[in-house]
């Protein structure tokens, strides 16, 4: 059967569909919904680990922290409840921890990935939502949507190194290839670019109408716009802005394939993910997913063996 | 004047904070109704953003900007000096016969949502007639955890129904079924 697949790595997307509690497994290269696995408790944030073994779901109604195994079925293969309003996650290059974020009480829970057990807690700026961790594992960011602000701490001691003011009301962040950092502003229909290692803003970008998240792919940055309906694309060298794409309904989640090739967005209103070509920015196609996918989070990863 | 001034300062930097602050799980409604009349009938009944008098829960509507993206509008519900819904024309398509709206003020004691936007879309029917669909997006009341019964996703999701239905069923009675 192996032989037979494609020299290029498959890909897979694990859609967090909140408002019907399910997780849709979609194959990105035939374009099929493979599976969908019931998640109680309206999942909204998700990470997939480096090597693809690992999927985490957070469920925000039951405040639940599931890890499911792509090869392993759709049981969970370890869950964890917690308190406060978990929402976003990251898992650390590395794979050994996961970083969930405390909507209501301005907090990092620093778990272990094995079993989900909270080490630590850091406190953030008020509302953290999307964090990430930089490509080099060096630098964990959270964007604390209502301190207008980003976080950013040393991942080895997690020791707080800035607090970055950026646009208004900061949702989704993402380091770019090169390590820097860019946070989707809600509330000023911008993207903001930080550095993290000396926390200097660098610049920004227009977006269209409620920027949600941001990825990366061909030397461009692609910004989902809840309101416009629409892709924002920019050069990540110059910061100009170069196309706007359409999109599904409510555009959310967003990711890039590994290889770079496609940018894949969790349409919420649409019940779909678009699935995008980096290069010449056409849309390849549309998937049906589960009932309000958000795929708050990296959803996509290598398929599994 | 300076006691005015920081007033002033201290409502900008408030009423962004109320207006974002929103629960966990946003919520959804789709609701429609065919009628018997065309499109461009229903379209000129329902698509004048400074105009919801064919609701009939609406008492008045108040505005700025006609149809032009930002335009706003105060609807003044039940009778005059009753409550309202400030909102604000974000995406307007006459060719499509679409406009999509959000709220930019409302009492969660007149309707029970947060961070709110909204959908009226005019289709043709096979065979003569409209499709007019309306959806909203918002979050529940209570933007905390563990809401009260009145303010949860459910008394959301109600009350939007409600308002949708409302106007739904008046197109119906006013353009066949």
């Amino acid at each position: 059967m192996l032989l037979a697949l494609p020299a290029t790595a498959q890909e897979f997307a694990y859609v967090t569909n909140q408002n019907s509690s399910d997780l849709s497994i979609i194959d990105i290269d035939r374009l099929v919904e493979v599976a969908r696995i019931p998640v109680p408790g309206s999942p909204a944030g998700v990470a997939v680990s480096a090597v693809g073994d690992a999927v985490y779901v957070v469920s925000t109604d039951t405040k639940t922290l599931r890890r499911f195994s792509p090869a392993g079925g759709a049981a969970a293969v370890a869950e964890r409840v917690l308190d406060g309003g978990p929402i976003g996650i990251a898992v650390d290059p590395a794979g050994q921890r996961v970083f969930v974020s405390d909507w209501y009480n301005a907090r990092v829970w620093v778990i272990r990935a094995e079993d989900l057990a909270v080490q630590s807690e850091l406190a953030t700026g008020s509302a953290p939502a999307g964090l990430a961790l930089s490509p080099d594992g060096r630098w964990l960011v959270t964007a604390d949507r209502d301190a207008d602000q980003i976080s950013v701490f040393d991942a080895r001691t997690l020791a707080l190194r800035h607090q970055v003011g950026v646009g208004l009301r900061p949702f989704g962040v993402a380091f770019s290839p090169d390590g820097r950092v860019f946070t989707a502003d809600v509330g000023s229909n911008s993207v903001t670019a930080v550095n993290p290692a000396t926390g200097q803003v660098l610049g920004r970008v227009a977006t269209g109408e409620r920027p949600y998240a941001v990825a990366f792919a061909a030397g461009r940055g692609f910004v989902t716009n809840q309101y416009a309906d629409s892709v924002s694309v920019f050069d990540l060298a110059t910061l100009a802005p170069v196309a706007e794409i359409v999109a599904g309904e409510y555009p959310e989640g967003i990711d890039a394939t590994a290889d770079g090739g496609r940018i894949v967005v969790a349409n919420w209103f649409s019940n779909s993910i678009t699935v995008i070509d980096a290069e010449t920015l056409a849309v390849i196609g549309e998937v049906a997913t589960g009932d309000g996918p958000r795929a708050f989070g990296r959803f996509l990863a290598d398929r599994p063996e | 004047m300076r006691l005015m001034r920081y007033l002033w300062l201290a409502l900008l930097v408030a009423i962004p904070a109320v207006a974002f602050a929103h629960g966990p799980t946003r919520q959804k409604v789709v609701l429609s109704v065919d009628v018997a009349a065309a499109p461009e009938v229903v379209w000129a009944a329902i698509g004048n953003f400074q105009d919801m008098s064919w609701h009939p829960a609406v008492f008045s509507t108040t505005g700025d900007g006609g149809n032009a993206v930002d335009a706003t509008r105060v609807l003044t519900l039940g009778a005059e000096g009753g409550p309202t819904i400030s909102e604000q024309l974000y995406k307007y398509d006459a060719a499509k016969m679409s406009y999509s709206y959000r709220i930019t003020a409302v009492d969660v004691a007149v309707l029970p949502v947060t961070n709110y936007s909204s959908h009226l879309t005019v289709t043709a029917l096979d065979g003569g007639g409209s499709h007019v669909e309306w959806k909203g997006a918002f979050y529940r009341g209570y933007p905390n955890n563990d809401p009260p019964e009145n303010l949860n996703d459910a008394a959301a999701i109600a009350a939007v129904s409600g308002v949708y239905q409302a106007g739904l069923d008046a197109l119906a009675a006013k353009f066949g079924k």
